[in-house]
């Protein structure tokens, strides 16, 4: 039997959240497999895309990440949402050692949905656990934020390599999920 | 008239974006609304169909399922290359059945179709049926 060809599915992934929380970081650290975390801070302006694929496990199958690691100043808010149509995944990033960026995901996260126009797979990822000394927000508060907002919660250090893939990893079977399901509804409606 | 756009009267696909081979693009030429080709995410999303020969183009109907901004396109090169914006529309949204859709045209030569699919109501967009009612154009040697 001739072996069936990978299907390689495409996904915009959106990463928002306020400036120098570590979106880029996160982004890079993910997309180099740990062997690039930038060490000194380059605000970015606009969007970075990086693309990575996502195998999905015990499938030949993979997602194609199109991360769009968006700039979090809020002077860059108009030209950055331009970049956003119809995106498939959103992950929301605050910094553990800020209480502010906890709060402002809820912002980030609606302004993705509402380029989205229906509800898309997110998570909200705190970032920075290697700051222990300076950590003001505990697990529980963001959990607590995360459950508001319908969304998986992971933690995080880009600086240490630390469960970098989780949330990505995540985000990448839930869209290959969904795409099954898209599928079977597709099929079972011209039966 | 008859539909120009089925495999068996020599249409063909010769491009799509995307590709699942337990869906693939054959399945919007073969009459058949049951079989689909699907996208496999993101927009925008396009397939180039390519016929026997020269055609005049007079309606084209659509099956397809969460397609939302949609061109037409056509080219009357050898190669697929020069296309033009025949016609461009938002269609209607449908959540419980496939889209039925009718684009009209007089007097519209094509030898290759494009469809460019800009965007949609749901991640993923099918294609079901594509049926394109036209004639061959006589072509001189």
């Amino acid at each position: 039997m001739p072996v069936a060809m990978p299907v390689v599915l495409r996904a915009k992934c959106v990463v928002v959240g306020d400036s120098t929380v570590g979106k880029s970081a996160l982004t890079q650290v993910f997309h180099s497999d740990g062997t690039h975390f930038p060490k000194a801070y380059s605000m970015t302006i606009g969007v970075e895309l990086c693309v990575k694929s996502v195998n999905i496990p015990e499938t030949s199958n993979s997602v194609e990440l199109y991360i769009y690691d968006s700039a979090g100043k809020e002077m860059f808010s108009d030209h950055v949402q331009q970049m956003w149509d119809s995106p498939s995944l959103a992950v929301v990033v605050c910094d553990l050692a800020n209480e502010k960026s906890l709060s402002s995901c809820v912002k980030w996260l609606e302004r993705v949905k509402a380029k989205a126009g229906r509800d898309i797979h997110a998570v909200l990822v705190g970032n920075k656990t290697d700051l222990d000394t300076r950590r003001v927000v505990t697990a529980e508060m963001a959990q607590k934020a995360a459950a508001g907002m319908e969304v998986v919660y992971f933690e995080c250090s880009a600086k240490e390599r630390e469960n970098v893939e989780a949330p990505f990893y995540f985000l990448a079977n839930a869209f290959y999920k969904q795409y099954q399901e898209k599928v079977a509804m597709t099929e079972s409606l011209c039966e | 008239m008859f539909d120009v756009a089925l495999s068996g009267a020599g249409a063909k696909v010769v491009l799509t974006t995307s590709s699942d081979e337990n869906y693939p693009p054959e399945n919007m030429l073969d009459g058949k609304a049951e079989s689909f080709w699907i996208s496999t995410g993101m927009f925008p999303q396009e397939f180039v169909i390519s016929f026997a020969g020269m055609m005049n183009v007079s309606k084209i109907k659509l099956s397809c399922f969460h397609v939302r901004g949609l061109s037409i396109q056509r080219s009357v090169q050898k190669e697929p290359l020069d296309f033009e914006v025949i016609d461009e529309r938002e269609l209607t949204p449908s959540d419980a059945s496939l889209q039925l859709e009718e684009f009209k045209f007089d007097e519209t030569t094509a030898r290759h179709m494009k469809f460019i699919i800009k965007s949609g109501f749901d991640h993923f967009v099918s294609v079901h049926k594509l049926n394109i009612d036209g004639t061959a154009v006589r072509e001189a040697e």
